[in-house]
């Protein structure tokens, strides 16, 4: 009986959250899933089921553009993890004093709003920016370096804007590492190698797998970032989306693409998901 | 099995000195233990043997090869760590084989060495249990097992037994002593539990608060000859008189103020005292024999009340107040269901003791 009461109980808190998730997402996600799926004619205004914004889809283009996104999330992904690895390791089993301080300086960013973060960089990276003002006047260089509106430059911001992603798992995972496993691999015969790849590694791979995800998921749809520091050269996802709905007003061709991108997403985690399993798999049969 | 030697180390960590002019050797092939109060050094001098810190200064042999700035990975050398450290994110067999996988040795090899020594600890039937899945004493088992599979020269323990409950404690105890009996590697056994280091010990070393070391000797002749009134009171239990060197006739006596004369045994260590030195006669409370009445075939005998019982089980232990108002510990053996002469608060006592049972220490 108690269980049951807490049940219901638990039942009726849950409801507002649920209310909110079907109106203000599956509602929605049904709406651009059947508009996705309608062809209406302009002369006569009247709408039919057509799969024609699919078969568009099938343009090569719309393959290079997915390509460029995942590369463009895959770097940004590596370059956080390579950043904040060592960074989480060191602030959350190394320092002893000004820890929070220092911490909270790293997930400064993450307060700040999002595009004071990427005009930041502008500022940064421009021709008589601080970067080229500064080495002009000690003499290292003649003439600017140019540098807005490069890849390097699309790349330094997503690094900046999703490190604290990264950071943030990395470091609670790090929080509740035993440092003394290290030791005790050490006095088994392990190189410093062997114990990172063996002990350490493993251990924080959850923190990395989080970390990793969270920085993923939104840097696959990422556009502002690349729009502002790479210039309008090359069209990724988040661009074509705002594309078709905004600028063309093409809503049913937008629709498909979204929800073809998003099949792809998830096609793409579940290959990860696949792999990793089959190589655990293989690993514990061994 | 080999030989460790430390001489002349130092170490401090932020300069607070843990170790100064610190000398030891640790006899090969030996269950040597180390025994000392908390915060006295014993863990940093086995870190140091382990390699997990270096000395300030000084030097560490391993049999006759100089190991002070050999790096911790190639000492040969395990460690069997308080918390067990064991790598939570693999099996018990992967955990024990750990140290052999690291050489790329053959598998078939790998896998006969570590069932060997699984059997050895009384775990093969849960070799492929996760960590988790294993009780505390099964744990502490598999810490064991893995710091042995590579047969090491020294095997250093670092309390090892601090968390288990006191019936698994005295059986692993006995299992320590029977594994380093087969083994006849060095064993280091770090603890600040006496009745730990008496039962395994071989050679035992007592440190005191300032990581000086007090005394050395085999179990025996810690507990029956106590070098200094720290060793004395720190191992086991002990009753101390202070007083004054005094001849009569033949034999030595000490004469404590407030009590009268005391004869006393006086070890060869101490044959150079003179008469009117100040000095400590200590005894243990197991050595008193108890009566109401006085008897006559013992050499020492004093008066007292009994203030308080505390009943052990095999032993019962009284609290007697003596007429110089000093508190002296007695232990009687609880030998018969029905004691002919019961003995009550507030009864007056005697107490007797031959004086061989009695020793001399330095004040």
């Amino acid at each position: 009986m108690a269980r049951r009461a807490k049940t219901v109980h638990s039942f009726f808190w849950g409801i507002p959250a649920f209310l909110w998730q079907t109106l203000f997402f599956y509602v929605p996600l049904c709406f651009l899933l059947a508009t996705s799926f309608v062809k209406r004619v302009p002369s006569t205004k009247i709408s039919h089921f057509s799969l024609e914004h699919y078969a568009a889809l099938l343009d090569p283009i719309y393959m290079v553009i997915l390509a460029r996104s995942l590369t463009l999330a895959a770097i940004t992904v590596c370059s956080c993890l390579l950043i904040a690895y060592p960074v989480a390791y060191f602030l959350a089993l190394r320092v002893q004093r000004f820890k929070t301080i220092l911490f909270a300086l790293l997930i400064l960013p993450f307060w700040t709003n999002f595009l004071l973060l990427v005009y930041a960089w502008y500022f940064l990276l421009e021709n008589n920016g601080l970067i080229n003002t500064m080495l002009l006047k000690f003499g290292f260089i003649s003439a600017p370096i140019h540098m807005m509106n490069t890849y390097g430059a699309v790349c330094c911001g997503m690094l900046y804007c999703y490190l604290p992603f990264m950071l943030l798992p990395l470091y609670s995972t790090f929080e509740r590492f035993d440092e003394r496993l290290l030791e005790a691999s050490r006095d088994l015969g392990a190189t410093g190698w062997q114990t990172f790849t063996r002990v350490m590694l493993p251990l924080t791979l959850p923190g990395i797998k989080t970390g990793a995800l969270l920085v993923f998921i939104p840097a696959f749809g990422e556009f502002v970032i690349p729009s502002l520091l790479g210039g309008d050269k090359s069209m990724y996802i988040g661009s074509v989306i705002t594309h078709y709905f905004l600028t063309v007003r093409n809503v049913s061709l937008g629709s498909a693409f979204t929800c073809f991108s998003a099949l792809f997403l998830i096609f793409f985690l579940f290959i990860l998901f696949m792999a990793h399993a089959l190589l655990n798999r293989e690993q514990k049969n061994a | 099995m080999k030989t460790i030697h430390l001489k002349d180390i130092s170490k401090s960590f932020e300069g607070d000195v843990i170790l100064d002019d610190f000398s030891l050797t640790v006899p090969a092939g030996k269950f040597f233990a180390l025994l000392g109060p908390s915060g006295c050094g014993k863990t940093t001098v086995l870190r140091l043997i382990g390699g997990f810190e270096t000395p300030d200064y000084g030097t560490i042999m391993l049999g006759d090869k100089n190991i002070t700035k050999v790096p911790i990975y190639k000492r040969r050398i395990s460690t069997v760590f308080q918390n067990y450290a064991l790598f939570p994110h693999m099996n018990v067999f992967n955990n024990v084989a750990y140290s052999l996988q690291l050489k790329n040795l053959d598998k078939e090899r790998i896998k006969e060495r570590v069932l060997k020594v699984l059997r050895a600890v009384r775990l093969e039937s849960h070799m492929y249990k996760s960590i988790k899945q294993l009780s505390g004493g099964q744990q502490q088992r598999v810490a064991l097992a893995r710091a042995i599979t590579n047969e090491p020269d020294v095997l250093l323990l670092d309390e090892p037994l601090a968390a288990l409950d006191l019936k698994l404690r005295e059986q692993m105890l006995i299992e320590l002593i029977d594994l380093q009996e087969t083994l006849k590697t060095t064993f280091v056994y770090v603890t600040h539990d006496q009745t730990e280091a008496l039962t395994v010990a071989d050679q035992m070393a007592i440190l005191n608060h300032d990581g000086k070391i007090e005394q050395i000797g085999t179990p025996q002749q810690i507990y029956e000859f106590p070098a200094s009134s720290f060793v004395a009171t720190f191992v086991g239990k002990m009753n101390l008189f202070k007083g004054t060197l005094q001849t009569a006739g033949e034999s030595p006596c000490v004469d404590v103020p407030g009590l009268g004369l005391f004869q006393i045994y006086i070890s060869a260590r101490y044959q150079w005292m003179q008469e009117g030195a100040h000095v400590v006669m200590g005894m243990r409370p197991e050595k008193i024999w108890m009566e109401k009445k006085k008897e006559e075939k013992f050499s020492n005998v004093m008066a007292g009340t009994v203030e308080a019982i505390v009943y052990h089980g095999p032993a019962t232990q009284y609290n007697v107040r003596l007429k110089n108002d000093q508190m002296v510990q007695v232990f009687e053996q609880n030998e018969e269901h029905f004691p002919k002469e019961k003995i009550d608060y507030d009864d007056h006592v005697y107490l007797h003791w031959q004086k061989e049972n009695a020793f001399l220490l330095e004040r």
